[in-house]
């Protein structure tokens, strides 16, 4: 029996980053959990993020590499994911709150009866073996503490709510490769179309300037894009500003869009609703400018400018360009 | 043809955390103020997923289906007015809870009852608890293949459900032969707003009450982790507004305080 199964989710070849985070979380629980801790990676030519993932030092790593998975299919990949869990009894099976990773953890959890922990920030052993975790419900307004009695379970963290673990360069391990033996498929899927992000894309980004109703049109995101591309930072945006058409999707940060936390967070025109600020507030520094004072945005800003965000953020582009064009005569 | 159409009914998400009032006995979220809950706002999606597709099946049968401890008739009636056909209520004390096994069970149970469905509809995600858990166990007992996140819903020749469904970083197409489940996401856009005609139509409707116990739903598995606290987070910063004489000014201030304390480098400094 497996002690701890960690999914890692390889998306476009790329091992995702909350992987890291869900290293820390294995890791923090592991002492209570006997069986180690292993290592998941289920995709198609995925020996590259395979290597990379044993660097967090796993027990064991377990590949499932196979065409079938080239694509982001959920029930594919969830067919995967049970069947390795069918084969190796896991006691904890941790999976990243992606849009893949999430719903193969639903489908595994409901397939098998296993109790579901979702979009945890905090998480412990009890002494009676089970868990206590914490999660946000109600887009972030209230924080529930649930337990549950002995496993197996399926966890999800939630993403920024742990640190991610480093690399221990050390690992040396020989994944073991099991033939994928999925059951018929109910479900066909498509190539998917990958948006081509502007610039960095914000959940990577150590700086966002975010964008929402008060911008009043797509016209003024142009004027955040000039800045973002000044601190060499990323654009988002709320999801007033995504429904009205202004901006693609991909740049949506909340509770359905991309949960970040980078060093700087500037909310132009942004109301802070809490399905918004579920998605920034672990931000570092958050800078709120809007024209109404009363705006929650502010509760939970460092820094604030009530004012028209047109104006403000004009003058804040030029006298960040004007400084860099100082800064960049000087050298 | 018949698409079910799931919906919950929630407190209305954009209450204040100020406005909440936490039952640390239930281990329930009630609002303070007798404030009218709203339909799951995913939900009402489901609703414009399921109207758009009547525009070219006309015989499209749309029925939604609800469970609730009680409801509030007037709100859940929206339905009627935008052009369902039917609104069946089911209701029970046992339905108020985060426990999504009880309600996928009697969801499951009213959805047989009424002879089955070739489509369901349901929201990602209900905004009280944020659990999205719903669909994927309504899939397992109505043994239907599940797509999820849907922002496009297409039927092709009677047959197949095609959705696009939203990725991270774009989207991509899946299908499935009916009948099936879809859940639907804030990127298919908001419901319609009911015709005076349609309304007047609907006034005269009922919705159809169904007591969970006639609905032989059976006993759901013990699976949802107990809730033993809930608490409103502190999340409050200390904000420091810029004053400036004006909007320019104030954004001038702006960038020389982030230079100053370092929160903006510029590309030489880095
Ligand atoms: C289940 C659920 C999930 C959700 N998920 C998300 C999510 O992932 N992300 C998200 O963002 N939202 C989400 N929402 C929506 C959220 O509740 C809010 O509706 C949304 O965040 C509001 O966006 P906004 O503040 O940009 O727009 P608005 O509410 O329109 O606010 C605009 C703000 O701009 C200010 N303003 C107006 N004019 C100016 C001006 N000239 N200069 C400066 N300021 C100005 C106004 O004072 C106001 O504060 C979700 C809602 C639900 C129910
Ligand atoms: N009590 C309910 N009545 C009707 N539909 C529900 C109910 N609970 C959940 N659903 C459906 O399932 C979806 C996901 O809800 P949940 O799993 O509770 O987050 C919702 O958007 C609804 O479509």
């Amino acid at each position: 029996m497996a002690g701890i199964l960690i999914v890692a989710e390889v998306d476009a070849g790329v091992l995702r980053p909350e992987y890291w985070e869900l290293a820390t979380v294995a890791r923090a629980v592991s002492a209570s959990i006997p069986g180690g801790v292993s290592v998941a990676v289920i995709g198609a030519d995925v020996a590259a993020a395979a290597q990379q993932a044993a660097g967090i030092g796993p027990d064991t790593l377990h590949v499932i590499d196979d065409e079938r998975l080239a694509n982001p299919w959920p029930e594919a990949h969830a067919a995967a994911l049970i069947q390795l869990c069918g084969e190796l009894s896991p006691q904890m099976v941790l999976a990243p709150r992606s849009i893949l990773g999430a719903e193969i953890a639903a489908r595994l959890a409901v397939r098998c009866g296993w109790p579901l922990l979702q979009d945890v920030v905090q998480i412990e052993a009890t002494p009676d073996g089970g868990l206590q975790a914490v999660r946000p419900v109600s887009g972030g307004a209230v924080a529930a503490t649930v337990r549950i009695g002995a496993g197996p379970w399926v966890v999800v963290p939630r993403p920024r709510a742990f640190a991610p673990a480093a690399a221990s360069a050390v690992a040396e391990i020989t994944p073991t490769r099991h033939a994928f033996a999925p059951p018929p498929f109910a479900t066909a899927c498509g190539t998917p179309q990958r948006v081509a992000v502007q610039g960095l894309s914000v959940d990577r980004a150590k700086i966002v300037v975010a964008g929402g109703g008060g911008l009043g049109g797509p016209e003024p995101f142009t004027l955040l894009r000039e800045v973002a591309a000044l601190v060499g930072g990323a654009v988002g945006a709320s999801r007033v500003a995504v429904d009205s058409g202004w901006v693609q999707s991909t740049m949506q940060v909340g509770l359905t869009g991309k949960t970040i936390a980078p060093d700087l967070y500037i909310a132009v025109g942004i109301s802070g609703a809490i399905q918004h600020l579920v998605g920034c507030s672990s931000s570092q520094v958050i800078v709120a400018v809007n024209s109404d004072p009363a705006a929650p945005i502010f509760g939970i800003a460092n820094y604030g400018v009530v004012g028209d965000c047109k104006e403000v953020m004009t003058a804040f582009r030029d006298t960040l360009a004007t400084r860099a064009a100082q800064a960049g005569r000087a050298v | 043809m018949r698409a079910v159409v799931c919906l919950k009914q929630v407190i209305d998400p954009l209450t204040p955390a100020t406005s909440l009032a936490l039952d640390v006995q239930d281990m329930k979220i009630r609002v303070r103020a007798a404030a009218p809950p709203v339909i799951n706002g995913f939900d009402e999606q489901g609703i414009e997923a399921a109207l758009r597709l009547r525009e070219t099946i006309r015989e499209l049968e749309i029925v939604c289906i609800a469970a609730s401890e009680r409801f509030n008739t007037d709100v859940m009636k929206r339905a009627l007015a935008v052009g369902a056909d039917q609104l069946i209520l089911v209701q029970d004390p046992s339905l108020d809870t985060w426990n999504s096994y009880p309600v996928a069970y009697a969801l499951a149970a009213a959805i047989r009852q009424i002879g089955g469905a070739d489509l369901v509809l349901c929201g990602r995600q209900g905004s009280d608890w944020d659990n999205g858990l719903v669909p994927y166990i309504l899939a397992d007992l109505l043994a239907m293949p599940l797509l999820t996140l849907a922002k496009r819903v297409n039927i092709a020749d009677g047959k197949r459900v095609e959705i696009e469904r939203v990725l991270a970083d774009g989207s991509m197409t899946m299908e499935a032969a009916l009948p099936a489940i879809v859940t639907v996401t804030s990127e298919l856009g908001a419901l319609r707003m009911p015709s005076v005609a349609a309304r007047l139509t609907a006034a005269r409707k009922q919705p159809r009450q169904i007591a969970l116990a006639d609905l032989g739903a059976g006993a759901p598995p013990a699976l949802a982790p107990e809730v033993i606290d809930l608490a409103i987070p502190v999340t409050g910063r200390n904000c420091t507004f810029i004053e400036a004489a004006d909007g320019p000014g104030a954004g001038v201030r702006l960038a020389e305080t982030l230079l100053e304390t370092g929160a903006v480098r510029l590309g030489m400094e880095r």
